[in-house]
């Protein structure tokens, strides 16, 4: 019995460090948020300022620049379009090449493999050219082509969950005379939903927080994101932590909340994700 | 028949002809002009390029900024590998009987999913020699000769850019390790420890070998990492002082986007390619045949 407690009392003692460990960053940068230039200075990082001095004066700055705004219209739209087209890309490739038989569908699948492999950031390198070439810099189309065309992790949360629908399902349909492309649209389709709720909180999560396709492709103001925003916002506010604390903050928010919600579907998507073989 | 065979082709081309121009445009043949760029030189815009064979080759090989940013990479590399255990042990923890197990669950997790640059900007605030968070809590420990400048000094950045690494990617590991632990069958478990196993036994006898494919895929996850580091250092150091806090991928980028250097740029791009693969295969022929040698044979 005391042996027990004592275990549990180890286990609680190293996830509560491991849980100080998480936080500590976040908590800390939020502490700055709240503090004037004066109080960053005078107070200690560890810890508030006293209650009435602690201020929303920074996050008001970080909410009204129309930067913001626009980074976050910027990251929906986006985000909206990609998912729309990885979803209805990723189911079809996935459900022909789990039920069909056809000449070339190695060579398919290879392709697909490949594009697995290939790293991400250093592609770029080509990839530049051809975005250029088809008059996609600088134009919010160059991010969702992108996300649509390359990071085919969709494939295998949608094979995977395929091969586990009846094939009878589908002779069934097409004995009752059901067309191939109805059969997907009104009867395939529906069925992956759970996969799809999985492949676009995951999609989600990556999208919102990228960094680099932005910032290589769509240079233009008018055109950041919510993290392009976040890093010209750093260089404007060279020395001043308490405000760029504000600013790391709130675009810290949104997947946050996206986690809150749908973690059920993130924690078991990124495991099935994983294991591929 | 004949009309259903037809309709299966029209179908199965109509699907895929989307999804299959979309990947060769913009992922194969990348892939493919990376290597012939790789023997040009080219500035990437203006429209004179010119062969200049293995030169970009040799030259790659000779530049010792290069080999500097490899060996940073090798940091993040063993920083992780040693975390690893850690990750191990605490999914052991998590999925043992504890209070609390669902909540540090999440906790666990949350660095992954919060916005990569934003971590960096609070990791920056968090070393930063002024007012910095972590010289004051080594203060709060009496540990204040251990004070140094974590971003600037050459020896230990690619250790603090690495310890960011880790708090951001750790606990994706945890998660993986879980949900294998969670998939080995209960009554194993139970039929173990009504023969008298320990804890002990359990770990090394049924929880070890049942999540060895895990082990594996996070063993490759994190050499394909590490070679391919770019944002913590491109954020938090821009890879300086110098190229002190480099790495591979950012070198490469550099060459091309800020030297112009689209030729040696692919050449490097190549390298990280044939590194990949190379690895690739090692681990399936060597890794495999060590990880998995006390099953006999591996499990599917």
């Amino acid at each position: 019995m005391i042996k027990r407690l004592l275990g549990q009392f180890v286990k609680q003692l190293i996830c509560i460090v491991m849980v100080m460990v998480v936080l500590a960053p976040i908590v800390l940068t939020l502490f700055a948020a709240l503090k004037t230039r004066g109080d960053m200075a005078s107070t200690s990082p560890l810890w508030l300022p006293e209650v009435q001095r602690i201020t929303l004066e920074n996050f008001r700055q970080v909410l009204n620049d129309k930067y913001l705004y626009i980074g976050f219209k910027n990251t929906g739209f986006i985000l909206v379009m990609s998912l729309i087209f990885n979803v209805l890309f990723g189911t079809i490739t996935a459900y022909v090449i789990e039920r069909f038989n056809f000449r070339g569908k190695k060579v398919v699948v290879g392709l697909f493999f490949l594009g697995m492999l290939i790293p991400t950031f250093v592609t770029e390198i080509a990839r530049f050219k051809i975005i250029q070439g088809l008059g996609l810099y600088n134009t919010i189309g160059a991010p969702i082509v992108i996300y649509v065309a390359s990071d085919l992790m969709q494939l295998y949360i949608y094979r995977q969950f395929i091969s586990r629908i009846p094939v009878a399902l589908d002779e069934a349909a097409l004995i009752d005379g059901c067309s191939y492309f109805k059969l997907f649209g009104q009867i395939i389709f529906p069925l992956l939903a759970p996969a799809t709720a999985t492949v676009c909180i995951i999609k989600s999560i990556i999208i919102i927080n990228d960094m680099y396709i932005p910032y290589l492709y769509m240079p233009k103001n008018s055109l950041r994101t919510l993290t392009t925003y976040l890093m010209n916002f750093a260089n404007a506010q060279q020395g001043s932590w308490q405000v760029l604390a504000a600013g790391i903050i709130v675009v810290m928010v949104p997947t946050i909340i996206l986690y809150i919600f749908f973690q059920k579907y993130i924690l078991s998507g990124v495991a099935a994700g994983a294991v591929k073989e | 028949m004949q009309s259903l065979n037809k309709k299966k082709k029209i179908f199965i081309g109509t699907s895929l002809v989307i999804p299959m121009l979309l990947l060769i445009g913009f992922v194969v043949v990348p892939a493919i002009d990376l290597f012939r760029m790789s023997f040009i030189e080219w500035d990437g815009y203006s429209p004179d390029t010119r062969f200049v064979g293995v030169s970009n080759y040799i030259s790659m090989f000779k530049n010792k900024d290069l080999w500097l940013s490899l060996k940073n990479n090798s940091v993040y590399f063993f920083v992780h590998f040693f975390m690893i255990f850690f990750e191990l042990g605490f999914a052991v923890l998590l999925n043992s009987k504890i209070k609390g197990a669902k909540f540090y669950k999440t906790m666990v997790f949350l660095p992954y999913i919060i916005n990569g640059v934003a971590i960096a900007y609070a990791f920056s605030y968090f070393y930063s020699p002024i007012n910095g968070a972590f010289n004051s809590i080594l203060e709060l420990l009496q540990l204040e000769s251990w004070i140094r400048s974590w971003l600037s000094d050459p020896k230990i950045v690619n250790y603090v850019l690495a310890s960011v690494s880790v708090w951001r990617f750790s606990g994706y590991h945890v998660i993986l390790f879980l949900a294998a632990l969670q998939s080995i069958p209960k009554d194993i478990e139970e039929a173990a420890k009504v023969d008298g196993a320990n804890g002990w036994h359990l770990f090394r006898y049924i929880q070890i070998p049942g999540i060895m494919l895990m082990v594996d895929f996070v063993l490759f996850d994190n050499i394909r990492g590490a070679l391919q580091v770019f944002d913590i250092p491109f954020v938090m150091t821009a890879g300086g002082p110098g190229y002190a806090s480099s790495t591979f991928t950012l070198y490469t980028i550099k060459t091309a986007f800020s030297f112009s250097n689209f030729g040696l740029a692919s050449t490097m791009a190549i390298a990280i390619m044939f590194m990949i693969v190379i690895i690739y295969i090692i681990q399936n022929n060597i890794i495999h045949k060590v990880l998995f040698k006390d099953r006999g044979q591996k499990n599917d």
